[in-house]
């Protein structure tokens, strides 16, 4: 049966420490000054007593329906057999079409290639290997988490079923692999 | 909210002033050949500066395009991979062949308009020379009309495709707006044809400025106009108004609309036959309006999709 990848991300248990932005810096060799995912904060907003301030982690949202893929010209944004989007970087010629049609803005030029990039779950290097990819693997807090929704004994699979989750900008369409547990911040 | 903890989120522009420079371009590239060849094919006292104009304006314009869009590539020397993985789903993937075919023909277009002119300058000059150049001007003269015609189509097909090229892009709010909201009936392609013919037309007249009779290009280019304002004012009820504030605000209501429709609607209606001398800011301004039109749409629907 073929793999369902998605994340899910528990904004409660992010601390905001930054250790999935710099683990992705180390295992995708991502330029200075550029990312495939950042966790910015969200806030604060409100005032005493109801102050909240909460992290949101960025990155690729693995869209079923991607936008990017979709207009791509040379085929070099595709879904891989998993459903993972990713990008040849070969056949990709830089032109910025897939960074136009991103709603997540999850998408640059990579500096050193020229070629688009953005987050790939780090499926070459690890999840291939049966890892998991490096933000979740180094999350101090358990804010994320990865697996098989196609699995019924994964710890995705048991998240999503437990509780509320979304996705970013349902109304595109887009419906992203990467969902959002917002109890306890929102 | 400018909290960098996590790094700031930034909202790039991914295209920038060279693609809407390039769409600009095209849309002139196509107007000044539909100019041109129309003129070629259909009109009985054939205004041979406004064909030559347009001729010679359509493949500079376009050359110069598609240069500063190989230039504006992340890759610019892998370009011709462009060509080589085709996929049918993208409308940049079928542009290129279209724009392809449009650039051979009208770099085509222009050589046997040319050779023409070179003729007839020739006959002119030496009578000895006359049936020699008369004789190989006649023979691929015979070509002039179908590429005339054919270059028409991928011409309006460049045209609308600078409009599809956005209009694709279904997660922009500016950008993937239907006609009067009818499904199915993108708007950006059907302004950018209007518009491109607009500013092709324009071109081509200041290239032929000193020509005797321009009336009928003047009325042509009044009704362009009067469509075009129609167009805009559709798109200005059919989209969100943060599209028309901040920076964009001025681009599009001095650049857009008084500079590129209202001054120059007003001043050819003043002097539609009369005031030669009104055709060169006249078009010189339509000009202008058209690339601003193209900035407008082209930084509004990123800054504020």
């Amino acid at each position: 049966m073929a793999k369902q990848y998605v994340m899910v991300i528990q904004a409660s248990k992010c601390i905001g420490c930054q250790a999935c932005t710099v683990a992705c810096k180390f295992q995708n060799e991502v330029p200075e000054g550029q990312y495939r995912t950042k966790s910015p904060a969200v806030g604060p907003t409100g005032t005493y007593p109801n102050v909240k301030l909460y992290f949101e982690k960025e990155a690729c949202q693995m869209c079923k329906n991607a936008p990017c893929v979709a207009v791509c010209p040379t085929k070099a944004s595709y879904h891989n057999e998993d459903g993972v989007v990713l990008v040849d970087s070969n056949k990709c010629v830089g032109c910025k079409y897939c960074m136009t049609a991103c709603p997540y803005d999850a998408r640059f030029i990579n500096e050193e290639t020229g070629a688009a990039d953005k987050c790939s779950f780090c499926y070459e290097h690890r999840v291939s290997q049966g890892e998991k990819p490096a933000c979740v693997s180094t999350c101090v807090g358990g804010a994320l988490s990865f697996g098989d929704l196609n699995d019924p004994n994964s710890d995705v699979k048991k998240l999503l079923d437990k509780y509320k989750a979304e996705v970013r900008k349902p109304e595109f369409g887009t419906h992203p692999n990467v969902y959002y547990i917002y109890e306890g911040v929102k | 909210m400018d909290i960098t903890w996590g790094a700031l989120a930034s909202h790039e522009i991914a295209w920038g002033g060279i693609i809407a420079f390039y769409l600009f371009l095209a849309g002139v590239a196509g107007g000044a050949f539909l100019t041109a060849a129309l003129t070629d094919l259909f009109s009985k006292n054939r205004q041979l500066k406004v064909i030559r104009a347009g001729a010679y304006i359509a493949p500079v314009a376009i050359i110069i395009g598609l240069a500063m869009l190989v230039v504006d590539l992340g890759k610019p020397f892998s370009f011709w991979k462009l060509l080589l993985y085709v996929n049918f789903h993208s409308v940049m993937s079928i542009g290129v062949f279209i724009i392809s075919i449009f650039t051979a023909f009208a770099v085509v277009y222009a050589y046997l308009v040319w050779m023409a002119a070179a003729a007839e300058k020739r006959i002119k000059i030496t009578l000895a020379g006359q049936e020699m150049a008369a004789a190989k001007a006649t023979g691929m003269q015979v070509l002039r009309k179908p590429v005339a015609l054919l270059g028409s189509l991928s011409a309006l097909g460049t045209a609308t495709y600078t409009g599809f090229l956005l209009s694709a892009v279904t997660t922009n709010g500016l950008w993937h707006v239907n006609f009067l909201g009818i499904e199915g009936i993108p708007f950006l392609p059907i302004l950018f044809l209007v518009s491109a013919i607009s500013a092709g037309l324009a071109a081509t007249l200041i290239g032929a400025v000193d020509c005797s009779d321009l009336t009928a290009y003047k009325k042509a280019d009044i009704v362009l106009l009067a469509i075009e304002i129609i167009l805009l004012a559709i798109l200005y009820t059919s989209v969100k108004a943060a599209f028309f504030s901040g920076g964009m605000a001025t681009l599009f209501w001095l650049g857009v609309v008084v500079v590129g429709l209202l001054l120059p609607l007003v001043l050819a209606i003043y002097g539609v036959s009369t005031h030669k001398n009104l055709v060169l800011p006249v078009c010189g301004m339509v000009v202008i309006g058209g690339l601003c039109l193209r900035y407008f749409v082209v930084y509004s629907g990123q800054l504020f999709k």
